[in-house]
Order: C-alpha cells, then structure tokens, then sequence
C-alpha cells in the first residue's frame, strides 16, 4: 500500500506551482484534492455482461426492439418518431412540433382529455408525447404494471393516431403556455442558454429552445391536423420496450395496438449541419438585481458518428465531466467560485456543441471566467499527464456497470446504435476503443474543438458589475432579458 | 494501511427480516454493533452495483440560533478529508472507480450515499467509516466549502424568483425555532460558523450510535458485515444527543403576507396548513389526499384550477413526511392579470369539497396504484432501497415499513380522507404567503 501523496491540481501551472510549494515544504493551497492513496481499491474493472435486446419490425416498418427484465412487474417503452421533432418545424410557426405533441394528449376522438388523464392516472400509468424544439424525432413514451399493459396501449394508440385537437382544448393550452413563456424569462439559466443556442446555431433549428408568443398566436387547429397527418409515420420510427416482457409477447401487444397506424411510404427525413460560425462572440444578458452570473462558454463540436467522438468524450471527462473534473476541483473545491461547475457534449444527427457552464457570485465574474478559459488553454497546450488519463478512462468504462441496474439506461444505448447507425458490437468494442485513447488523441481533439477563436461565451447577470470583465475578451453584445439588443 | 484488520467485538443482534407476503419485497439483514451502529444489508445479486447509504440523526432542525445552515455546511466538510482520506479523495476516488456519490442534508437528517460496482465494496466502506471516526476539521477546509455553501443559496434561493417564499412560508408557518429556518441557512450565520462548532457537532451527532447504514446489492451478507465491522466497529459511541423539542403549539388565527419579489415574472400564491408528524395515523390518509390534489393531471388542483377555471399556470400540493410536525404545501403559479384573492378561494373551494363529499373510488384506485408502482420502481434501484431502509430505521425504527407501507396506505379509505382534510385543512391551522412580481428596471411589461 502506497503512502505517496498524490496532489491533483488543475492544470500544468498550478502543478508548477505545487511543486515550487512542496521545495518550500508548504501545504498545498486549500481546496486542493490531495489522494493520500491508503484506500482499498480494486484496480481491476468488473466484468459484466451486457444484456442485448431482441429485435424485429412491426407490419407498417416500426422497429422494435426489447430488454427483458423480469425483476420488476411493469413495462417502459418509447416510440421515437423520426420527422416529428421541432427539427421540422415550419419556418414561420417555431414550435409546432411540440404544440402538437402536448395537444395530442389533450384528447381523442372517442375520449376527451380529462377522461385520458384520468384512465391513465386511475392505474398509475403513464402516456406523454413530446418533441424537442430541436430534434429530430418526436416522442411517444408510457410506462404501467404490466398487469395494466393492454389497456395503456390502446390509449397509447388512440393518443398516436386519433388526436382531436379540440379549438377549446387549443385555447387552454395557449393560455397555459403563454404564462410559462413570460415565467421562464424570469430564469437566468434559461436566458444564458437561449442566447448562447442562438450563437453557436444561427438559424439552425438547434438554436431553438423555446416557441415564441408570436407562434402560439399563430397556432390554428389546422396546422395542428395537417402537422400530425404529414409527420406521424412509423416507416421511420423506433420503438424500445424495456422490462416484464418477452419479445413475442411485445411484438404480438404492439402489432395489435398498432394496426391502424399505416406506412406512409417516405424517405427517410434528413438533417443538415449548421452553418460554421466564424469568430468568436461575447454576449451578455442584462438582468437587473442578479446576484450571480451565469456563464456558458462553448464552441460548435461534431456530429455523433465523427471519428473524434470518443476522443473528444474522453477529453470532456479531463476537463469538466463530473466532481473528479478539472473544472469543479479548481472553480469550486479550490476556488470557492460556484456550487456547481461542468462541461458537456452534444453530438447529434447534425454537428452539435461542446459547453462548459457555471453560476458565479457577481464580484468573482471575472477571475472565474479567466480560470475556466485558462483551464480550457491547458487541455489544448498542455498533454494530460498519464494518470489523470487513466483515472477518466476507467470511470468511463468503469460506471458502465451502473446502468446496468436500470433497463431502459441499458436499452437507451442500443436506440442510440440504431439512430446514428453505428456498428453492432460498438458496446462491446467501448471498453476497448476508450483505452486505445491516448494524450495526443485527446490533445488533438483539444486544439481542433476548443479553438479560442471560435470560443462563444454568452453571460447573464447585473451588466453594470459584469460588463468590464467580458470587454476584456472582445467586444460586448448586450441584450435585455426579452432577447433584445441593448444599443449602449 | 491494515490498522482494522482484525474483527473487534461480536455482533449484538442479528436478525433476518421478511417482507409482506403480498408483492415482491426486500428481504434484508438487520444487526447492531457494539457500538451502537445500526446495519442493514439487502443482498440483490440481479444487476452489478451496489449501493450503500449512511444517515446520521441530525438535521437543521438540531441548530442552536446564530448557526442556521450549519448541518448542510457541515455535511460539506464530510468530503474534504479524514485521518487516512484526504480532503476531496473521497468524490475523486468514487467517481474515477466508476460510481457516483453525493450527500444532502434536510431538518431531520444528513444522508450520504454511494454507488459503485460490486467490486469496490471495500473502498466505500472504508471511506464511510474513515469519515465517522477521524473527520479533518481544519479552518481552511471550512473557509473553503462556506464559499460553496455561499455559492449554494445564491442559486438556489437569492438569484432566482420567488427563492425567498419558503423561507417566509416556514418562518410564518412555525414558531418553534426547530422548523422555522431553512437548511441553507442564512448569509450570517453561515459566516459566523468557526471550527469549533464544526468539532463539537461532529462529536455529538456523527457517532455510530446516531447513525443507519444500509448496503444494497450485489453482495455477500457475510462479507459485508465483517467489513462493516472492521472499519466502523471501533469508532467510539457517545452519548446519546438530546432531540429537539419539535412540537408546535396550535394556532389560533391564520397568518398571512405578501412579498415583493423584484426577479418574479408572475404572481404565486403558497397556503400552509401544519401536519402530524410522518408515521402518525393520519399520515397514509394525507398521503393519499395529496394524491387526489396534486398527483399527476387528473388531479383538482389541475383539472379545474388550472384546465378549466384558468387561474393558473401550474398547481401543485406536497405533504412533508417530518419527523416533527410537518407542511401540507399547496402552490399556484398565477395567470397574468389573475386576482390572488380569487385563485386562493378556487384553491379553498377545492379543500371544502375534500371535507364535504367523499373522494371518488377511481381516485382511491388511484392512490392505491401509485403506492404499488413505486414499491415496484424501488426494487429497481440499489440507492433507493438503500436510502429507505435507513430513513425507516432512523426516523421509526422500522425499516421494514420498506415492505409494509404500501399495505397502510392500501387500507385508506375515503372516510378517512375525508377526516384529515377537516381536521388539518382548517382556516385557523394556515398561513397564506402571497408572493408579487414587482417591476423593476429594463423589463419588459410582462405582468
């Protein structure tokens, strides 16, 4: 058993420091982690053996897929609609995928809202239908005891394939989310990623994340039919059923369920990239009476089947995934700035985003930015040194076997395999493919995505307190919390 | 490194406990050891991980005055190290070995838990036992996570709209100081915290004898004891700590007030009616009231408050589950230009009708379903069951209500909703804070 004291410190500057500390025999700065290296751990990555879904396609082209899971007494399942996302909005009403999704559950032909809430409510059940302002697919998804299967699909299906889209229902829902339009302004986190989808997408439906006034007013039952008629198709859809089912059992409730949704005989709806954003853009939402700033720093990233993915998930983990990141252990364990700190990727159909956020305290806006974009230079300048590789690519492979209590977690990387066609044995080979990972891979990746000259940083806090921080990274845009430009 | 190596003291009790005969259930082993530290071990072979869950008895509501806050600040200085773990080893070592951790602290307890493959059983309870007996108190280490802490009420409470309601809800609602302040505790009290404080909370509430453990999982019962016992088994018991005098003296008149909340868009109405404390025998009957007001969009509160009379944007209805008297909390977010008088007697027209009919027998189904849904989803998560044994445990010394409390609230019956919501739903029993966006500058007229 080692006695070694390991100190892990963010970054190779800090690390020159220690060591000029340590020359001084003086304790590390505090906050610093500090591995005193006697706990009993095992070194070796469990073996598991992941489970593998049963796969078939239904009559009208819906592939099914399940994992059985017989522990448990209930059933999961989601039907993913490839065409019915807020991806394939119409230009001129932003969010009519969503609207019709929330109002297909607001009643059928043959059962009015209340009653659908109530039957589902009766046995613990549930039915949702949603659709991302962004994505591509659409979703159907439910859950009950199995005892309560049957019943729940034909509701399912009566939701799917009978929406009324009643003019009272429309105008309930319009009032409804008319309030949470005006309340969400009032959340700075949602402001901060309003504007920086904005900025890293364009026009791209992913710079989306929420209808606006002017669509809800637009919104007539007609769009709602003539959306719901040309979108909701099964030739492109996937469904996953996770639990206390057999394959058989689920192929033979679904086809029934099922058998008035008809093929529609179109090609597969396609996605585009966005638009490369040029330069970099520092933009800051005014909101008065903000005691922190809420930051998001972020470039645009890669698609999902890129090469760099798994490189660049690596790089992620080193620098802001998770409380062993660099990022958390320098801005909150060393430095006190922020409660929570973390970088994240999203890499979709189409080249999605790298971020890092935070909320800081006003008056420490400045030198947390400064110590998030130095700890985001070092990952590009500085190779990770080969423990700290290690240490992030066996918590990567490593909680795998997490999931593994959780069905659905399970079955939700085996839909991940099927949407972005990736290769049969891709779970078995990650283990794998992120040990192969090396410091130049993720060094690589680094320099090619965390590029400082497309490095968009979008903050959201008291303009007067915050402004001469960001004008030392380049000019300001100001905008208020409505979204509008403030002219100075 | 082997300082525990050797087995210390023998087991006190032992006892192998079965759940109901009626749906699947949890079958675990329930030992005290010498030291007063209770063990619960649930063997669940099914998936790899496991889960370990440690509650201590002390939460807010054990703060003398001048330290509001500190439980939660001490529940931070949990990470930062102990004699053979240094300060944040712990987080690091968890996550970097695949699991995941956290700990959070409410007005009766402090809870901490960890998830992880099978494999590292050892390193988790070594570093949970490593804490317990020889945390490092140090100003720096204090210094440090009060920023967090700090960090932690502006984003929870000071930066965002209607953050201050609870707090005026709880301070309104209770006059015995035990409930009346939050777990985050205020500004001040947080900066006058000094490590002191941190050393002698520590000697008095995180003693083996005030603790649960519970491990769940892929795991051999045996083995798992023995390593409980080889890295708690000698950390010394105290003397017992003195329990806060929770009880709250009946009000006699409702209690109201408005706030101004600068960063609110829209107006939010709270009521607040005082409850039993959780696992009294009214408790399962407003377990299911809640149901039949908030659970889910068939619910009143949503159906008619906020479908049909479009009063409100969204409304919603919690009980608290406390070891003192608890909150029957309804909220409602209003619609612009709705009259918070008016949308407060639509809540209470509601109320009178739980009092005057009773509830319907599809909204008994109901209740009853949900209770034997989330029996059923716990049996799918390690944590989960973790944490209930141990809460079961320290909150009513039961931990097989994990398997026996669906069955209570089985036997609700909608006489017995209709009771509860006469005896406790009464206007003198509530408090009624009314929380008002107030304009200020460079906003659009959104109101």
């Amino acid at each position: 058993m080692s006695r070694h004291q390991t100190l892990i410190v963010a970054g190779a500057v800090a690390l020159a420091s220690l060591t000029a500390l340590a020359q001084q025999q003086q304790p590390p700065p505090a906050g610093t982690v500090v591995m005193k290296g006697r706990a009993p751990v095992n070194n070796e990555v469990l073996k598991i053996n992941l489970p593998k879904p049963r796969e078939a396609d239904l009559s009208n082209g819906v592939h099914l897929m399940v994992l059985e899971d017989h522990r448990v007494p209930q059933v999961g399942f989601q039907l993913l609609i490839r065409g019915a996302g807020g991806y394939y909005d119409p230009p001129d009403i932003p969010g009519l995928a969503g609207f019709t999704a929330s109002l297909m559950r607001e009643g059928t032909t043959t059962r009015p809202s209340a009653k659908i809430s109530q039957d589902l409510d009766r046995l613990a059940a549930s039915v949702t239908v949603g659709a991302g302002l962004s994505s591509p697919f659409a979703t159907v998804s439910g859950s009950s005891l199995t005892e309560h299967l049957d019943t729940v699909l034909a509701m399912t299906a009566d939701i799917l394939l009978n929406p009324s889209f009643t003019e009272e229902e429309i105008a309930r829902y319009k009032t409804r989310t008319r309030a949470q339009l005006i309340s969400q302004r009032s959340n700075p986190g949602f402001l901060a990623v309003e504007q920086f989808q904005r900025t890293i997408y364009g026009d791209h439906p992913a710079s989306r994340v929420s209808p606006t006034p002017a669509a809800l007013d637009a919104l007539t039952r007609n769009a709602l039919v003539e959306f719901h008629r040309a979108h909701y198709l099964p030739d492109h859809a996937v469904l996953a059923v996770a639990g206390d089912i057999t394959i058989a059992e689920a192929q033979r409730r679904f086809e029934a369920a099922l058998s008035g949704w008809h093929k529609g005989h179109t090609a597969a709806p396609a996605t585009a990239d966005p638009a490369v954003v040029s330069g970099k853009t520092v933009l800051l939402v005014s909101r008065p009476g903000s005691v922190q700033t809420n930051l998001i720093v972020g470039t645009q990233a890669i698609e999902r089947t890129n090469p760099d993915y798994d490189a660049l998930v690596v790089a992620n983990k080193v620098l802001g995934s998770g409380p062993a990141s660099r990022l958390f252990m320098h801005l909150r364990e060393q430095k006190g700035y922020t409660y929570g700190v973390g970088s994240g990727l999203s890499a979709q159909l189409y080249r999605g985003d790298w971020q890092a956020s935070m909320a800081v305290r006003t008056d420490v806006t400045d030198p947390a930015l400064t110590d998030l974009l130095d700890e985001i230079r070092q990952m590009r300048e500085v190779p990770v040194p080969a423990r700290e590789l290690a240490d992030a690519k066996r918590s990567l492979v490593s909680s795998f076997a997490l999931s593994l209590e959780n069905p659905t977690a399970v079955l939700n990387n085996y839909v991940t395999l099927w949407i972005y066609k990736l290769p049969a044995d891709y779970w078995d080979t990650y283990p794998q493919r992120i040990e192969a990972i090396t410091t130049a891979d993720v060094q690589r990746v680094a320099q090619k995505y965390f590029a400082p000259d497309r490095m968009q940083i979008v903050a959201v806090g008291d303009a007067a307190k915050v402004t001469p921080a960001l004008k030392k990274l380049g000019d300001v845009k100001t905008y208020d919390a409505e979204g509008k430009p403030i002219v100075p | 490194m082997r300082r525990f190596s050797r087995l210390s003291g023998a087991l006190v009790a032992a006892a192998v406990c079965l759940g109901a005969a009626a749906g699947p259930s949890v079958q675990f082993t329930d030992t005290k050891l010498k030291n007063g530290l209770r063990v619960l071990i649930a063997e669940d072979p099914s998936a790899p991980p496991f889960s370990v869950a440690v509650t201590y008895k002390v939460g807010s509501a054990d703060e003398r005055a001048g330290r509001t806050g500190f439980a939660h600040l001490f529940e931070h200085m949990m990470f930062k190290g102990s004699e053979n773990v240094g300060p944040g080893e712990h987080p690091t070592l968890i996550f970097n070995y695949g699991g995941s951790m956290n700990g959070t602290t409410n007005q009766d307890r402090t809870l901490y838990y960890d998830t992880l493959p099978s494999n590292q059983l050892e390193l988790a309870l070594f570093l949970e036992g490593d804490r317990m007996r020889s945390l490092a108190i140090t100003k720096e280490n204090l210094d440090n996570q009060r920023n967090a802490v700090q960090e932690e009420r502006r984003l929870g409470v000071d930066n965002q709209a209607y953050g201050r309601t609870f707090e005026r809800i709880i301070d309104q609602a209770y006059d015995n100081p035990a409930y009346k302040h939050s777990t985050i505790g205020s500004m001040e009290d947080l900066n006058a915290a000094n490590v002191d404080d941190v050393a002698s909370f520590f000697r008095t509430y995180y003693a083996p004898n005030n603790a649960v453990v519970a491990i769940v999982g892929d795991v051999d019962t045996q083995r798992t004891l023995a390593l409980v016992e080889k890295y708690f088994g000698r950390i010394a018991s105290q003397p017992a700590p003195s329990r806060p005098d929770l009880r709250e003296p009946a009000h006699a008149a409702e209690r109201r007030s408005t706030i101004d909340d600068p960063l609110a868009r829209l107006a939010r109405i709270d009521i607040a009616w005082l409850i039993p404390p959780g696992g009294s025998p009214d408790s399962d009957a407003l377990d299911v009231l809640q149901d039949v007001l908030a659970g889910g969009r068939s619910s009143r509160l949503n159906e008619v408050i906020v479908r049909q009379k479009q009063l409100a944007s969204n409304a919603g209805a919690f009980g608290d589950e406390n070891r003192g008297p608890g909150l029957f909390r309804v909220t409602a977010t209003l619609q612009p230009g709705k009259d918070p008088a008016a949308v407060e007697a639509a809540v209470y027209e509601e109320i009178d009708k739980l009092k005057e009919t009773p509830i319907a027998e599809w909204e008994l189904d109901k209740a009853r379903n949900n209770a034997r849904r989330n029996a059923a989803s716990a049996l799918g998560s390690t944590l989960r069951r973790a944490i209930m044994l141990t809460e079961y445990a320290a909150f009513y010394d039961d931990p097989n209500l994990i398997n026996t409390r669906t069955d209570r609230v089985l036997k609700v019956t909608a006489a017995d909703v209709q009771r509860v919501a006469a005896k406790y739903l009464t206007k003198e029993n509530r408090s009624v804070v009314t929380t008002m966006p107030k304009a200020g500058p460079g906003r659009g007229g959104a109101q």
